[in-house]
């Protein structure tokens, strides 16, 4: 009896440990992990923190030098917000196709930083009380 | 090496190749034309979290990141 659970213990690891790497591999494979992980590397530092600890991180503009805060997400995610942090205006823009949220967030702050006027001449206005905090903080 | 990653639905598409081969930098100048022929904007790091966004091929950039159009949501 003992021999045999001490036996099939080993396989049982084994076998979790198979599951757990399985897991693992797909799991951080996927399109929406592929593309949080592109987001991350070209995030700065401070920016990268922010993005981890609040799931948006901050950009500014490279025109008029305005704060915008990107938040996790696909569409109507973007923020003007003020000294404080309260959101001002939404600014709805996005790549064209079905991109995972991280490539959104990333080509929306490649525009802000890089050409800001263009991003905001074609992007669509919205009251920043359109979604509430807790939209944002779905989980992954 | 030197890398184009293009977005697209599955994350990204990533092309590698060898700037040293002339064949293979010729045809990562074709892709580079026909990407932002099509829409797509290229861009590349100068630092960390610093993106400087191109227009023409630069043999020299070691990683090139392509989305596409942006359009009002």
């Amino acid at each position: 009896m003992i021999a045999a659970v001490w036996l099939r213990a080993p396989a049982r690891a084994r076998l979790h440990a198979l599951r757990e790497l399985y897991r693992r591999f797909f799991g951080e494979n996927t399109p929406d992990a592929r593309g949080r992980r592109l987001l991350t590397e070209w995030l700065s530092p401070a920016q990268r923190a922010q993005f981890e600890q609040h799931r948006y991180f901050d950009v500014v503009g490279c025109d008029t030098g305005k704060t915008y805060r990107i938040h996790y997400g696909t569409a109507a995610n973007v923020h003007e917000v003020d000294e404080a942090g309260i959101a001002r205006m939404g600014w709805c823009f996005v790549p064209s196709g079905f991109l995972v949220p991280g490539d959104v967030m990333l080509a929306q702050k490649i525009a802000l930083e890089t050409d800001e006027k263009a991003a905001l001449a074609l992007a669509n206005r919205f009251p920043p009380a359109t979604h509430s905090e807790h939209f944002y903080r779905r989980p992954f | 090496m030197a890398t184009q990653i293009v977005m697209d639905q599955t994350g990204d598409t990533r092309h590698e190749f060898d700037p040293g081969n002339a064949e293979a930098l010729a045809r990562a100048e074709q892709r580079f034309r026909e990407l932002t022929g099509a829409g797509f904007t290229a861009a590349f790091r100068t630092g960390p979290g610093e993106v400087t966004r191109i227009r023409s091929f630069d043999p020299t950039v070691q990683e090139t990141l392509f989305y596409p159009r942006l359009v009002g949501g």
